[in-house]
């Protein structure tokens, strides 16, 4: 009896789970994310919606021409190039130039995707290695310039679209727009910034004035209503803890993500601050922090399978994070912690072990059994 | 699961639709003597049996017609009276040939004439494995492991506990359940006789949440019994699994790669301890069993009591025929059976059921390439690494497939009922365990 025969005739189980689908678990995401990308719109204005929607057809765009070029199937209906176009949007700052929106979406799908082998063969999440890669690129100047809340008041809902950035007086960025009129916006100091600035003396913000923040109280920290709720500075996504705490608790209590990375990540990183004292609640709320935990290190490709690996996975991500905020030159840390921590993923599913049911050894490490070699296939004859 | 918080289970599995609503409330019903049987010469695990009739011989009800000097056996019996018609290969329901006798009935089938007087309390352990040997008795719910090798267990192990598997895990299957509710202290008796065979302290009956009704007709047939009680358990799959059972009625884990008596344990299913006591009280082989005929695609789905060897066609249509757009031919539950090609397989004594999905229930999707969701791992009651062993058993890396414990994982299915990119990974498994196995013993 050969076994390829047997399983010809049938696989079981014959029942499979109807809402269990890839595309289902794309769309939670989608829906997670709504209320995050309104407030943005309602704090940054109509620009958000542009960079969303350049983001989306970029990345729709890059996927059908890398699949085309690269001869696989088109599988643009699981919707994971759309969620990670949104991912990839809501990490910019709100007036990031829309040609620079849709270079990022093609780093993000066209080479972290689909040229590491398409969804599931990704090493790096894609939304955070576009990130990464602007970050390094020329193009970084583009990406690092906050606006304060609310900046759409002085210029109009649905202006300015930034094209380009000059750097001409200190402090204040002149964006060109679509219609051409440069405007002068003022750059505003993000709650990170000011604790790098401030970080000798825990409480109070030595060093240049923060202009433009308004969510600073007179006693120069920033008030917790306003960095929890979402008035501060930033970039699209990351404003609104209750509203990113809002989707990701959705998205656990749909089975989307698993909430040990979540808890992991902002369990170890609140400790860490808490140690150093190192302004524990204002930068437990600031940043990316929340975005990154729910979002970012969730993602099921380059986040580990077992709940060991997961913790493993989630500590070092927080820890990370701590390690660059701390000593870091720059104040951001959670995109680089997610980006170092992707490709671990692999090396944690690979030599962490998972004991079977019934193991009375506990061990750490996986180690494969040294069985005898398989035979080699007879060669294909010569004619 | 709110409801079921308080039961006792295990860690991992599913809560797959159950649907047992279609056939729990249809009491067993005698299915007709078909016209002719197939009798596979073995159904169990273990050595195969050699004809003991040939073409032209008469044999009667319950005549053995199949044997094996061997240890771990189970001889066959006929279950008509009537002709051997020719001893032949046929498709059996795994899809592989096996021998099987056929036999065609006579019109009129005499009644089996049960013996009286078996002095059930004093009877010995030795004659209880005799008994179930001689009877060809096998584990009934699917496996058809051989019950007398069951019963005689390494002599450094002691048995304290005996349990039965009532949990009738797989969704649709209701021949268990309804078992317990027409001949519970049948049950019981052959839980005794069980207890005695390893000589046992204890017995448990371990029966899922949804069936309450069962479990007071249990607890009633087994009222002022020393030693046995009735567990409830959560409504979850694969509670009937033997290591996981075996956990959540006992908290003892069976280590991998053993058997429960390593931890003291025996378990057999509802049908095996009633085929045990009709064995010792009336002598009577295992030549039928009650199987559920049911699903979305039968008209009237039912319980049956039908002669080991009947064809799947002849029971569907005691049932009332196909209906709807068929999909799906299943022997056995929906989470283990074997899908057929065909209705000419017969039933063996491991037949626990007969289920007919339709087009539209059946949910096969394209496979994808998988997105490491982890939710396999998280399912699988084993703590085996799904996944992984799939990606290796593709890659042909078979030390790594072991790694993820490919030769632990029981086909129970669930990492294959939550997938989202819709991966076979029983496929994979069973190719890595019977790979893994050639290796090892070369």
């Amino acid at each position: 009896m050969k076994v390829a025969d047997t399983m010809q005739v049938t696989v079981s189980p014959h029942l499979h789970r109807r809402d269990e689908t890839i595309s289902r678990g794309m769309r939670d995401v989608l829906i997670a994310l709504v209320p995050v990308t309104i407030w943005a719109i309602v704090v940054f204005g109509f620009n958000v919606v542009y960079i969303i929607a350049v983001s989306m057809i970029s990345a729709a765009l890059s996927e059908f021409v890398m699949r085309k070029i690269l001869r696989r199937p088109v599988t643009l209906r699981d919707y994971s190039a759309l969620v990670t176009a949104l991912l990839f949007a809501l990490i910019l700052p709100p007036t990031t130039p829309l040609w620079v929106v849709a270079i990022g979406a093609f780093i993000a799908i066209g080479i972290a995707k689909e040229l590491f082998g398409g969804l599931g063969r990704n090493i790096f999440n894609p939304a955070i290695f576009a990130r990464v890669v602007l970050w390094f690129s020329p193009l970084a100047v583009y990406t690092q310039r906050y606006v304060k809340p609310f900046f759409w008041k002085t210029t109009g809902f649905f202006s300015p679209v930034a094209t380009s950035i000059n750097e001409g007086v200190a402090g204040r960025v002149v964006y060109k727009t679509l219609a051409g009129n440069p405007t002068s916006l003022v750059t505003a100091a993000t709650p990170l910034s000011l604790f790098k600035s401030g970080r000798l003396l825990p409480g109070m913000v030595t060093g240049p004035t923060p202009v433009g923040a308004t969510w600073v109280t007179s006693s120069g920290r920033p008030s917790f209503g306003s960095i929890f709720l979402g008035l501060k500075s930033g970039s699209i996504g990351e404003i609104s803890i209750l509203l990113l705490l809002l989707g990701g608790i959705y998205l656990i209590w749909r089975g989307t993500i698993d909430w040990r990375i979540p808890v992991g990540i902002i369990g170890a990183f609140f400790v860490l601050i808490l140690v150093t004292w190192y302004h524990p609640i204002d930068n437990l709320f600031a940043g990316g922090l929340f975005l990154g935990a729910f979002f970012m290190a969730t993602d099921w490709v380059t986040s580990p399978v077992t709940r060991r690996g997961k913790w493993i996975y989630a500590v070092g991500i927080g820890v990370t994070i701590f390690i660059m905020r701390f000593w870091g030159a720059r104040p951001e840390g959670v995109a680089i912690a997610v980006f170092i921590w992707n490709p671990m993923t692999l090396l944690i599913d690979r030599y962490i072990a998972k004991p079977r049911f019934g193991d009375v050894s506990n061990p750490l490490f996986f180690q494969a059994p040294a069985l005898p070699k398989p035979m080699p296939k007879p060669a294909p004859e010569k004619t | 699961m709110a409801v079921n918080s308080n039961h006792k289970t295990f860690n991992g599995g599913i809560h797959p639709p159950y649907n047992k609503e279609l056939a729990s409330s249809q009491p067993i019903k005698v299915a007709p003597v078909p016209s002719e049987v197939i009798i596979p010469l073995s159904q169990h695990i273990g050595a195969p049996n050699e004809a003991l009739v040939a073409p032209g011989d008469k044999v009667t009800v319950g005549q053995k017609i199949g044997g094996s000097e061997a240890f771990v056996s189970a001889s066959v019996h006929s279950s008509v009276a009537g002709t051997v018609k020719a001893i032949t290969d046929i498709t059996g329901f795994t899809g592989a040939k096996v021998k099987a006798i056929i036999i065609e009935a006579d019109p009129e089938q005499p009644e089996f004439e049960k013996k009286t007087g078996a002095d059930l309390d004093g009877i010995t352990a030795e004659r209880v494995r005799e008994i179930s040997r001689e009877a060809g008795l096998v584990g009934m719910g699917g496996a058809a492991f051989p019950t007398h090798v069951k019963l005689a267990p390494p002599k450094d192990k002691a048995i304290d506990t005996v349990i039965i598997n009532a949990c009738e895990c797989e969704p649709f299957l209701t021949c268990d359940h309804r078992l317990m509710l027409e001949r519970p202290s049948d049950m019981i008796a052959g839980l005794k006789l069980l207890m005695k065979a390893v000589g046992a302290k204890s017995g448990i009956v371990g029966i899922e949440a949804n069936k309450m009704d069962a479990v007071d007709e249990v607890r009633k047939a087994a009222e002022g019994e020393s030693g046995i009680s009735v567990e409830v358990l959560e409504v979850k799959y694969p509670e009937g699994a033997e290591k996981m059972l075996i956990y959540a009625l006992s908290g003892r884990k069976v280590p991998p790669g053993k058997l429960p008596s390593e931890v003291g344990c025996l378990v057999q299913n509802v049908g095996t301890a009633i085929a045990l006591y009709e064995a010792a009280a009336w002598g009577k082989p295992l030549y039928e069993r009650v199987l559920t005929v049911t699903g979305p695609g039968i008209k009237q789905p039912c319980n049956l009591l039908a002669k080991i060897g009947t064809p799947i066609s002849t029971l569907v249509e005691d049932c009332g025929g196909f209906q709807g757009e068929a999909g799906k031919l299943v022997m056995g539950g929906p989470m283990t059976g074997w899908a057929q090609k065909d209705t000419s397989a017969p039933i063996v004594k491991g037949t626990s059921g007969i289920l007919v999905l339709t087009a539209d229930v059946v949910d096969i999707g394209e496979e994808h390439e998988c997105v490491r969701c982890g939710k396999c791992v998280d399912t699988c009651p084993m703590f085996l690494l799904p996944n992984y062993i799939a990606t290796c058993t593709r890659a042909e890396e078979w030390d790594k497939a072991e790694m993820y414990g490919a030769l632990d994982c029981f086909e129970c299915g669930c990492c294959s009922f939550v997938c989202p990119a819709y991966i076979p990974h029983v496929t994979y498994a069973r190719k890595a365990k019977a790979e893994i196995a050639a290796l090892k013993k070369r």
